[in-house]
């Protein structure tokens, strides 16, 4: 007994030495927020998720910055005082603040620029938006020389690969990359970029992550040449506190994996981004539902992301004046539904839905706002387009193709298809059509549903027989790259402000068009949107091209606005209501004087917004929903249980 | 006690080689691509060649040989052998990079996560053992009694609902009812108490049906009776003379079950928001994140090894007629 006590003692004594270890010592943050996603990186250049690049916009400071809380979401200086454009529009001169510095101190320089945009254009780095780096003049080429350089070298015998060889590699790469790239700093205040040709959204990706500066000497600490592939290698570590430098209103004072970050008032920063909150505390929770619960427990001010199955009943809550700190915004996204347009299925069987008027009819049988009124009850609109409409100054969109279940039928007899009462439709040679099948992914549950009620659309409309297939995330990506399937959920968000941003994942060669979508009208008027110069024909060329798109060829259906659920009170400032979505984490704070005061969220400027005229801007609750209560929710994807949280948790504890 | 150890220590490397193989073989034939997110802005194909490249990822026994070196030290040993600067690993052993959270490597995370799994696991197992031996020493001092019922009911119940049905239930009776602690955080050793607790109910509940049944087992036995006849205290003869043998069958419970509480509370620390292992590995496993699916495997079974080792060493010790 008594050697069991002692092995008992000896346990409690590790267990209290190891939670010692994990105290938190932290302040207490003036304001924080909850993410549902975890964080990938703080690499500017090679990030691609929302909540990373809220983080790097804190961070870092680009050459412009948008003004989110303008209807217009148009950009404004940041670390460029001002900038100039010559005649033909190719050339853009931006004047650096001299006085920026980074968080070590050392002045912020226009080659700084040049250094973290070369990262971004080199294939070693591996950004996922290189391409957007494709308007300079001389980047793709540069892009091209690096792949082929490192394509030799890897054709070379081990003999001839060492650290040296890759090291000279490099250097050459460098020398390339002065003489291809149209990108020059004649002093240490001027950037001089040369676009290949005019491009209306320059400004506007200017804005975007990938286009911030990082510290040089910081990243290259960690960049080694890679002897057996000869690229430059960059390995992890100097995005980490005790390394990170930045040159934006914060610096990353601590950063816990899935744990926290915590985010500290620079005092480097003299630029026109003033931070409302000194320490802002990011809480990563990957379960929605705990996310909600934190928050309703007071251990944050505001979830970016709400992603719970009953929103439908938080929308309802939000209707009858039980809760006013739940809030929906469009974002700027389309959830939509792929077709795959390829001529045959990889085992060799023909695809009926290669046929554009088979496409069309399953379009036309779709009645948008009986699933989005009716079955998900989120408050969504339904679309008709891809690209969301008035997004886009200048930018008409099409119409679409409306529900008209007499015309479907029309179109699939066109086809070649005879439809018959209670039975899947035949062609000439008497062959059934095939099980439709449509790929989701099992969680959120929502996708399911969605999946159940186009299938049962199609299936009164056209008599085709449906099949949902659900697989986890992974699966579907690599049944859409190999083309085996037959229709999948699928969702977009632009990047920048422009069509394009939206159109050119249906361009034929393009890597993100799992639709095995092949154009070449469509092509084309992108190819010649490409090169118009005049901005105004240009998007009248983009505007047929989505006209094409959503009402001729339609390898894509879209249904309805994405959209974003945040949970915050009353009294937290700052927040964008703009459908791109963006969120500077410095102009958020928490109105301490009035604490949960019934004023709408304040400008950066301190001035209450302007009432919203634009469609797409903040869709206040309550919205126009249909009649039915929630069946349950699931939790981890497990199981169904009923809605118990939802009734019990008090509105949020102050 | 010697022999035993060094056969298990001989044992434990080719345990893991095992383990490595079947799960390199598994992980590698998981659908999709490591490197292709599955949303999102697709990278030109040059640099998802590149990529692949970079990690070994278009040659498996590339992949399979170059990573065990670098997990196991070995290729840290050959290069320090060697002498030649800047060839030489930073890590004796290198678990490689998260594919996923590319600003962390393997080692990172593990460093970050694994003592909170640690913690974790070994309070729910402390927990458990004491609800449970309490739960089965008072069913049995009267068996079939008002007490039994009630603690067999509480152990069933611990037993058959899930634990993300618990773990919501108290999150929602404490923090959020009653405002006791608070929900999702970690950092404050109030936050480990419900998650602990969660963790611990199934364990809890199996050891005290096991010591349940010791106990009667030994309560009726012959030494017990003499000791009753002799004047033993009741409490001396519950306490000292019976729960040491109705001990041994927990005590072998208690290898595996520390080691499934340690890496195996997948669901706990997602509902408690706990930033432990389990789910790193679960999510490493949804995104075919192979240097974490590899090296977390690693690392778990030679957590098993270990505890399976370190259980036979007690259990000799208790009792050391055990050969």
């Amino acid at each position: 007994m008594r050697r069991f006590a002692l092995a008992l003692l000896i346990l409690a004594a590790l267990l209290a030495g190891l939670v010692a270890t994990q105290r938190n010592t932290a302040p207490r943050a003036d304001f924080t927020y909850l993410e549902v996603q975890d964080i990938h990186t703080l690499d500017p250049q090679r990030m691609s998720y929302q909540q990373d690049m809220r983080l790097a916009y804190a961070l870092f400071e680009g050459l412009v910055r948008w003004d989110t809380q303008s209807e217009d979401f148009h950009v404004v200086p940041a670390l460029a005082k001002s900038w100039e454009t010559s005649q033909d529009r190719t050339t853009y001169t931006f004047h650096l603040r001299a006085e920026a510095r980074w968080s070590n101190n050392d002045p912020v320089r226009a080659s700084d620029f040049l250094y973290a945009w070369r990262r971004a254009m080199t294939p070693d780095t591996a950004a996922d938006y290189s391409a957007l780096f494709f308007r300079i003049k001389g980047a793709e080429e540069f892009f091209r020389w690096r792949t082929e350089q490192l394509a030799a070298y890897a054709a070379r015998p081990d003999s001839e690969k060492s650290r040296e060889a890759a090291a000279t590699l490099s250097r050459e790469a460098d020398e390339q990359f002065r003489k291809l790239v149209a990108l020059e700093a004649p002093d240490d205040h001027t950037l001089i970029v040369t676009l290949v040709r005019p491009t209306a959204y320059f400004l506007d990706l200017c804005a975007f992550a990938s286009f911030l500066p990082v510290h040089p000497a910081n990243v290259e600490r960690f960049v080694t040449a890679d002897p057996r592939t000869g690229a430059r290698r960059q390995d992890s570590g100097w995005t980490r506190p005790d390394h990170l430098i930045t040159n934006g209103p914060y610096i990353l004072r601590d950063w816990k994996f899935k744990r926290e970050l915590l985010l500290e008032r620079s005092t480097t920063y003299t630029g026109p981004a003033t931070p409302r909150s000194n320490l802002i505390r990011m809480l990563p929770i990957g379960e929605p539902n705990t996310a909600v619960l934190a928050y309703a427990t007071g251990s944050a001010d505001w979830i970016s992301d709400v992603n719970v199955d009953y929103i439908p009943e938080l929308i309802e809550q939000t209707k009858r004046g039980e809760r006013t700190d739940f809030h929906a915004f469009n974002s700027f996204g389309t959830y939509f539904w792929n077709f795959n347009c390829a001529e045959r299925f990889p085992d060799g069987s023909p695809n009926p839905l290669h046929d554009p008027r088979v496409r069309r009819a399953f379009a036309l049988a779709i009645k948008k706002s009986d699933l989005t009124d009716l079955v998900r009850r989120r408050g969504e609109s339904p679309r008709d387009t891809l690209i969301p409409p008035g997004s886009i100054a200048g930018y008409h969109s099409p119409k679409g193709l409306p529900y008209d279940p007499a015309r479907a039928k029309r179109e699939l007899a066109d086809a070649g298809w005879t439809l018959h009462d209670g039975a899947a439709p035949t062609d000439s040679s008497g062959r059934e059509f095939p099980v439709v099948t449509m790929l989701v992914p099992g969680t959120p549950a929502h996708h399911v549903d969605t999946a159940l009620t186009l299938g049962r659309m199609w299936e009164e409309t056209l008599g085709v027989r449906t099949r949902v297939e659900v697989k986890d995330t992974k699966s579907i990506k690599a049944d859409l790259t190999r083309r085996s399937y037959m229709t999948s959920r699928a969702i977009w968000f632009g990047d920048y402000g422009d069509p394009v941003s939206f159109l050119d994942i249906n361009r034929s060669t393009d890597g993100n068009n799992d639709r095995a979508f092949n154009s070449p009208r469509y092509d084309s008027l992108l190819d010649q949107a490409e090169r118009e110069p005049d901005p105004a024909a240009r998007l009248k060329l983009l505007e047929e091209a989505e006209r094409i798109l959503v009402e001729e060829e339609v390898p894509l259906i879209p249904l309805y606005a994405m959209m974003e659920f945040q949970f915050f009170p009353k009294n937290v400032t700052g927040l964008s209501s703009h459908p791109r979505r963006v969120q500077y984490l410095w102009q958020l704070g928490i109105n301490r004087d009035s604490p949960e005061s019934r004023e709408p969220p304040a400008q950066a400027g301190g001035q209450a917004p302007p009432p919203s005229t634009n469609d797409n801007a903040a869709l206040l609750l309550p919205l126009p929903l249909g009649e039915g209560r929630g069946e349950g929710f699931t939790l981890l994807g497990l199981s169904s249980t009923p809605t118990i949280p939802l009734f019990f948790f008090p509105e949020r504890i102050p | 006690m010697i022999a035993l150890i060094l056969r298990r220590l001989i044992q434990a490397p080719l345990i893991l080689l095992a383990v490595y193989t079947i799960t390199f073989a598994l992980a590698w034939a998981l659908p999709g691509s490591a490197i292709i997110r599955d949303e999102g802005r697709r990278p030109p194909e040059a640099v998802l060649a590149a990529m692949e490249s970079r990690y070994n990822l278009d040659s498996a026994p590339t992949f399979y040989v170059q990573y065990l070196a670098r997990a196991t030290g070995v290729k840290w040993l050959i290069e320090q052998a060697k002498g030649a600067d800047g060839h030489v690993p930073d890590r004796v052993f290198d678990l490689g990079p998260s594919l996923r959270y590319e600003d962390w490597s393997v080692n990172d995370l593990l460093a970050g996560t694994l003592p909170v799994s640690l913690i974790l696991g070994f309070s729910a197992v402390a927990i458990a053992l004491f609800l449970g031996l309490a739960a089965g020493i008072l069913g049995s001092i009267k068996p079939r009694s008002l007490l039994d019922a009630a603690t067999l009911a509480l152990a069933l119940i611990g037993v058959s609902l899930p634990s993300f049905v618990i773990g919501t239930v108290l999150l929602l009776v404490f923090p959020v009812w009653l405002g006791w602690g608070r929900v999702g955080s970690w950092g404050s050793p109030t936050d480990l108490i419900l998650p602990a607790l969660t963790l611990a109910l199934p364990f809890a509940a199996y050891i005290a049906r096991l010591t349940r049944l010791g106990m009667i087992e030994a309560l009726n036995s012959d030494y017990a009776r003499t000791a009753r006849a002799k004047g033993v205290p009741q409490r001396t003869i519950v306490l000292t003379h019976a729960l040491k043998n109705a001990f041994l069958p927990v005590l072998s419970y208690l290898g595996p079950a520390t080691s499934f509480a340690v890496t195996g509370s997948f669901v706990v620390e997602s509902v408690f928001n706990v930033p432990g292992l389990g789910r790193h590995f679960v999510s490493a496993v949804q995104n075919k994140d192979l240097f974490v699916i590899m090296g977390v495997t690693l690392v778990f079974s030679a957590i098993l090894v270990t505890f399976n080792l370190a259980v036979d060493i007690l259990y000799r010790w208790v009792d050391p007629r055990i050969e």
